[in-house]
């Protein structure tokens, strides 16, 4: 063997402490860099992995970027190291590698070759001492949430807070990314003062206000307004509280109407906004749009915190007093009639007979409301004080126990009672009511590390304060509260999750699967199907891409939101009814509204519930890859953009991402001038003759070329479009491209075919790679490897079941956290 | 299920606890810079930033017409202009502004009649569905020299708080483009900033006691604290108290102001001003007003002040009716409607006079206050001017850039710029001059180097 010069030069290095025991005697570690001694283990493997492996992962052609003859055999601090041959290791088992052209091994060598790269590993695990991080700052969404759900009101929290990190896997809850700047500090700080400036009160009960308007009481706004009571798709119902309205408080928005609903027609859409100016959109604020499905006279109710909605300053304002807006935003997709000017001045859009119909009997509003005074979320937490007066400092102690323990989610120590009361005291002189102390007190514990962090999952005792007494016991159920809430809900646990683990009884598998169960029956779950499915999908990509109006005139960018909506309550869907994996791939449906099945053209889907909707196979939809977001963030919103689908199929639905272009490659544009003319799939056919580029790509691309058929808003066509000048140059749509092994790839029906079916295992065990990765909130690594091993088992033994991964993940050890993959070799 | 492996490391503890040290030293430094007691030695020029708005535009008749005289901008260019009997009160302190004509926000031309009072210092462009601003030129100014002073800024207008988008009352707006709410009432700007504090600012002080206190507790806490911490752990936590410490720094350095003396005031000083003044007798509240930065300046309190003196906002706004309370015919919005009808050249071209009148009172204060190294005025920064030229037209606005000698600004001429030339690139030579690095300004697309040459 030649010595390479540059390679003795390598820092010395030592084999694992195992072979020391086995062999007795010191071997040089760096597996290539010298003459294999004896017939030591290491050598054998050097052997076998020169002759079938160096030919393409050497110094001559170094393959895939990968360099088995200069991998490290000593890998005990080293996780880069341990992950290379983790892929050694998988490649040679899955036999993988060496490519069927290639010299192979024999039956026996593979099988030595995988016990000893297996051997290395378990032992880089059991010793190594790398360990995770175990503490994971909540992210903007969680804290969203637990402040809601700490405090009981409604406010945005975290607008202030910076934007989390996204990891390379597009999830923010990785706990070695998320960080803690003062920017974030300072912001949990304001966001925690003026929650509690609302929460508690300490001024007398106020003064209510309450209207109620029968018709618009304003008649004279410039803009394109109608204004009037029965409310289509143009027509606008305004109410104008001149000056007798609260700044600040909860307020009660009451709105009857009387429904008109129309055959071969979607449900009226409520939609309720308070603000002022109605000539533009940013002063006013909506609440979420009401669908309303029977017909006749009904009352809804809204409500807010008044400090929430625009509010005109009084006295300065150009348009004096709060506007209580109501539209009917339904929209069939019909032209819009042209309105049309009376008496010369005021503008008036015909009325749509065929369109479902709002008609305003009255709109009340009152201000500031409460049930009781003080208000229920003031009393929930100030519970021992009587009528007035300083209250007794153990009262003050319960108060800031009982808040503190269900911020920090778990008992409270003595020493931080004593901090916290302490802090009272130091502040309480400073202020003229003790409810002012309180709030510091309060806001003090919002920005402590244990209201911020939430416990890792490979940490079982947090900062948790028993801990003080060595008590372990139990301890663990107040951390498995916190873990499973915020997997499942991105919010702090209930009170019944709270006491399950104050009564040790959260970890008894029967009780924690019925946990599981109760919690995705609960609307909060709503939280886990939006964070995974957006971020697992790269869902926010859809909103990014513009559609081009000349190519698709008739899009409509609020359709972007739908499509948003469609494939995340198409995850739910699996996992609520406990669908197999596979079905992501091969289901014949998708959750539908109107204006999805429009843009399908389905017909008979009235309403903006979305559904589950079956697709005749003369549409080739159904399932992930026929979904429009999907092929919409895939796209240049002009054309398709294969290479990005490709992409995307490789790394969310495979768990393979390509490695990203080399450096040194100019864009596809920058080539020549008549490049731009060419539609995506030519120019690829142009980069593709580039041997540096066809290299990657010819693995890539098949997997986008597939789904040629669908176009930028992911509808089907025959025809490619490319815009020449005035006009559009139409050609025959190509769905058909090979893999360099020869595998043949045509159109969507073969692409689900080959995802689903052929590669279902592999698809299987990356949905499971990322779920998993989302519930620990970190990548996973060589030392989760057995544990993930087994899951994948439970799992395949599931049917490959979605909500039975759900319960597999939060059985697990890695999730429940008394693990490290050493920790079950100890077993 | 348990743990055994987390040990506390000694030494990963011990490393955060020495890190705990230096945040107590850390805190030190910024008293060198407060120890600066700036009334007459600044050890480094304070270099100020001010600006000075009026709505509606002003007075242009033709040069040629009959009411010429009652022409805003000066007839000639150059620094041998011929000022303009509306601007003739500023003529002893020629040496000391340019006159800048052609220059107005790209954006703005975009924008509704009435709706540009919003961006003057911005730049941005708000539109009818969208009215979002961006950060005003003074707040990137007071970002830079906020530390230096015992207040960030100070904002001003005649009717106050923040008006409503495309009316806006303040000229000021924070890094996110919310509108910073402006101070009107003399009595509460004196005593917030020479006095013991207003109401507002004494609970501001309550809360940073509190916050301080706060934060001691958590680095109190955090050297008994008995948690099993693992090295990632400790990193985490050691994240968190480095940001707390850095947040300590902060409200250590607004504290330290609460014990640092304020600068008393002169006798004349105080006699000169008008506390009482409101907006019912407007040139003494607006003298009152500009009394007030030129005290903040002198004491070194703020270094960035902004003004609007009057608004966009028609017969809602308290600076409407400024003229009629000054025995002009009508209120502010028809004298500029009215300017090309007849006679309302001669009706309006006295008001502008008026308004250059009370300026010229204030920038001459600011040249006759010395400094160390030259007067007030050679130190700041001072734009005064409107974001019509005349009503419902957003081009060429009505502009004066005063002082900065010591900055590098070259004076005593009429320069009319063209159209291609957005204010954003005045905005950003008036940010290099008083510190602020950088090559951008909203829409910049160069700085204005004619006015630092001669």
């Amino acid at each position: 063997m030649v010595i390479r010069a540059n390679s003795l030069l390598q820092v010395l290095c030592y084999v694992p402490v195992l072979w020391l025991v086995l062999c007795g005697n010191h071997v040089s570690g760096r597996l290539f860099a010298g003459e294999p001694q004896g017939d030591s283990p290491v050598s054998r493997a050097t052997a076998l992995l020169r002759s079938n492996c160096f030919s393409c992962h050497g110094e001559q052609e170094a393959e895939a970027d990968f360099r088995l003859d200069l991998i490290n055999t000593n890998f005990q601090n080293d996780p880069v190291t341990a992950e290379k041959w983790q892929r050694v290791l998988d490649a040679i088992r899955d036999e993988a590698m060496p490519p069927p052209d290639a010299k192979q091994l024999t039956a026996d060598e593979r099988r030595w070759l995988v016990n000893w790269v297996d051997g290395e590993i378990q032992q880089y695990v059991k010793s190594s001492s790398v360990t995770r991080p175990p503490r994971r700052k909540l992210t903007r969404v969680e804290y969203q949430n637990t402040m809601r759900d700490l405090l009981g009101i409604e406010m945005d929290f975290a607008r202030d807070l910076p934007a989390d990190p996204i990891s390379p896997d597009g999830f923010t809850n990785d706990s070695r990314l998320l960080e803690l700047t003062p920017v974030h500090l300072d912001a949990y700080l304001d966001s925690a003062r003026n929650a509690l400036q609302r929460v508690i009160v300490s001024h007398a009960r106020p003064a209510e206000f309450h209207h109620r308007f029968e018709r618009s009481n304003v008649s004279a706004w410039h803009g394109e307004t109608h204004i009037s009571s029965e409310l289509g798709r143009q027509q606008q119902f305004l109410a104008r509280i001149e000056s007798a309205y609260p700044e600040q408080g909860e307020f009660l928005v009451r709105v009857s109407v009387s429904v008109e609903l129309m055959p071969h027609c979607g449900f009226p859409l409520l939609e309720v906004a308070v603000g002022y100016r109605p000539d533009t959109q940013i002063l006013f604020r909506e609440f979420p749009v009401v669908e309303i499905s029977t017909p006749g006279e009904q009352v809804y109710e809204f409500r807010g915190n008044i400090q929430d909605f625009p509010l005109p300053v009084r006295g300065q304002g150009k348009f004096p007093g709060l506007v209580v807006r109501l539209r009917n935003t339904y929209d069939d997709g019909s032209p819009l009639p042209k309105g049309v000017k009376t008496d010369g001045k005021k503008l008036v859009y015909p009325a749509e007979p065929h369109l479902p119909l709002l008609r305003v009997q009255s709109v009340e509003f009152h201000g500031p409301v409460f049930d009781t005074w003080p208000p229920a979320q003031h009393a929930n937490i100030v519970t021992e004080i009587g009528s007035n007066g300083e209250p007794k400092r153990s009262d003050v102690r319960q108060i800031v126990t009982r808040f503190a323990q269900r911020a920090f989610r778990r008992p409270l120590s003595n020493s931080e009672l004593r901090s916290l009361m302490k802090f009272y005291s130091e502040v309480r002189s400073d202020f003229p009511k003790f409810e002012d102390a309180l709030r510091e007190t309060l806001a003090f514990i919002l920005i402590q590390p244990g209201f911020l962090f939430v416990p890792g999952t490979d940490q079982t005792q947090a900062d948790n304060g028993k801990s003080e007494n060595g008590k372990s016991t139990g301890e663990d159920n107040w951390v498995l509260a916190s873990r499973l809430s915020y997997f499942l809900w991105s919010s702090m646990p209930d009170a019944r999750l709270f006491d399950l683990a104050a009564n040790g009884l959260l970890s008894q598998p029967e009780i924690l699967q019925a946990e599981v169960e109760r919690m995705l029956r609960n609307p909060k779950s709503s939280a886990f199907f939006e964070q995974f499915a957006d971020q697992w999908l790269g869902l926010d990509l859809i909103q990014g891409v513009e559609v081009n109006k000349d190519f698709y005139p008739h899009f409509d960018a609020a359709l972007k939101t739908e499509m948003v909506k469609e494939s995340r309550e198409f995850f739910a869907e699996m996992v609520r009814s406990n669908y197999s994996a596979q079905d992501f791939i091969l289901a014949d449906f998708s959750m539908l509204n109107e204006s999805l099945a429009r843009h399908y053209g389905i017909e008979g889907v009235l309403g903006n519930q979305l559904r589950r909707v079956r697709f005749p196979p003369s549409h080739h939809r159904g399932g992930l890859l026929g979904q429009a977001g999907f092929l919409l963030a895939g796209s240049t919103g002009t054309d398709s953009h294969p290479v990005r689908r490709a992409v995307w199929i490789r790394d969310r639905l495979l768990n393979d991402p390509p490695r990203p272009p080399p450096a040194n490659v100019p864009g596809l544009d920058a080539i020549d001038s008549s490049f731009q003319q060419l539609s995506v799939r030519e120019k690829l056919e142009v980069h593709r003759h580039d041997p540096t580029c066809a290299s990657c790509h010819q693995d890539l691309d098949p997997w986008g070329i597939a789904l040629e058929n669908f176009d930028a808003v992911g509808l089907w066509r025959e025809e490619l479009r490319v815009s020449r000048g005035e006009e559009f140059v139409k050609s025959p749509i190509v769905a058909k491209d090979i893999f360099s092994d020869g595998f043949e790839l045509a159109g969507p029906e073969q692409l689900k075919e080959r995802l689903g079916c052929d590669l279902s295992d592999r698809f299987a065990r990356s949905v499971l790679s990322r779920l998993l990765t989302y519930a620990l909130g970190r990548p996973l690594d060589v030392m989760d490897h057995a544990a993930t091993l087994e899951l994948e088992k439970q799992f395949a033994d599931s049917g490959y079941r979605m909500r039975d991964l759900l319960k597999i993940i939060v059985a697990s050890d890695l999730f429940r956290g008394s693990t490290f993959g050493r920790n079950q070799h100890d077993r | 299920m348990t743990a055994k492996s987390w040990h506390l490391d000694r030494r990963t503890f011990l490393r955060g606890s020495s890190l705990l040290g230096t945040s107590i030293s850390l805190g030190l430094p910024w008293l060198e810079c407060m120890g600066n007691d700036s009334s007459t030695t600044t050890a480094i020029t304070a270099k100020r930033f001010c600006s000075m708005y009026f709505g509606f535009g002003v007075s242009l008749p033709k040069e040629d017409s009959e009411d010429a005289r009652c022409r805003w901008f000066p007839t000639s260019e150059g620094a041998n202009y011929e000022v303009s009997h509306t601007l003739q009160p500023l003529e002893p302190l020629r040496d000391k502004l340019t006159v800048l004509g052609g220059l107005s926000h790209p954006m703005g031309r975009k924008m509704g009649a009435h709706d540009t009072g919003d961006t003057f210092l911005t730049g941005a462009l708000l539109h009818n569905k969208f009215l979002q601003n961006t950060v005003s030129a003074d707040q990137l100014a007071a970002e830079v020299l906020r530390d230096k002073t015992r207040f960030p800024c100070l904002v001003m207008s005649t009717d106050g708080g923040v008006g409503e988008p495309t009316r806006s009352s303040t000229l000021s707006y924070d890094i996110k483009g919310r509108p910073i709410p402006a101070l009107n009432q003399p009595q509460q700007i004196f005593n917030r900033f020479f006095g013991a504090g207003d109401q507002d600012s004494i609970a501001e002080h309550k809360l940073l006691r509190s916050k301080a206190k706060m934060l001691d507790r958590v680095l109190a806490d955090s050297k008994s604290i008995r948690l099993k911490l693992g090295q990632q752990d400790q990193q985490k936590l050691d994240e968190y108290l480095s940001s707390v410490r850095q947040i300590e720094q902060g409200v250590e350095r607004s504290q330290k102001w609460l014990e640092i003396p304020r600068l008393e005031l002169r006798d004349e000083e105080r006699d000169l001003l008008h506390l009482d003044a409101d907006d019912k007798a407007p040139l003494t509240y607006i003298r009152t007003m500009y009394d007030l930065i030129y005290l903040a300046f002198r004491t070194d309190s703020t270094r960035v002040a902004t003004y609007q003196i009057t608004n966009m906002a028609d017969a809602s706004s308290k600076a409407g009716k400024f003229p009629q309370l000054e025995g002009f015919k009508s209120s502010l919005h028809s004298l500029a409607h009215d300017w090309n009808k007849p006679g309302g050249a001669e009706a309006l071209g006295p008001w502008d006079r008026l308004m250059v009148e009370q300026l010229s009172y204030f920038l001459s204060r600011l040249a006759a206050a010395t400094e160390r190294d030259g007067s007030i005025l050679s130190n700041s920064v001072v734009l005064y001017g409107s974001s019509n030229s005349n009503t419902h037209n957003n081009r060429n606005y009505p502009l004066l850039l005063a002082g900065g000698a010591n900055l590098g600004l070259k004076h005593g001429r009429y320069l009319r710029l063209g159209e291609e030339v957005p204010l954003s690139n005045l905005l950003l030579t008036m940010l290099n001059c008083v510190g602020v690095e950088t090559e951008r300004f909203s829409d910049s697309t160069n700085d204005l180097s004619v006015l630092t040459q001669t």
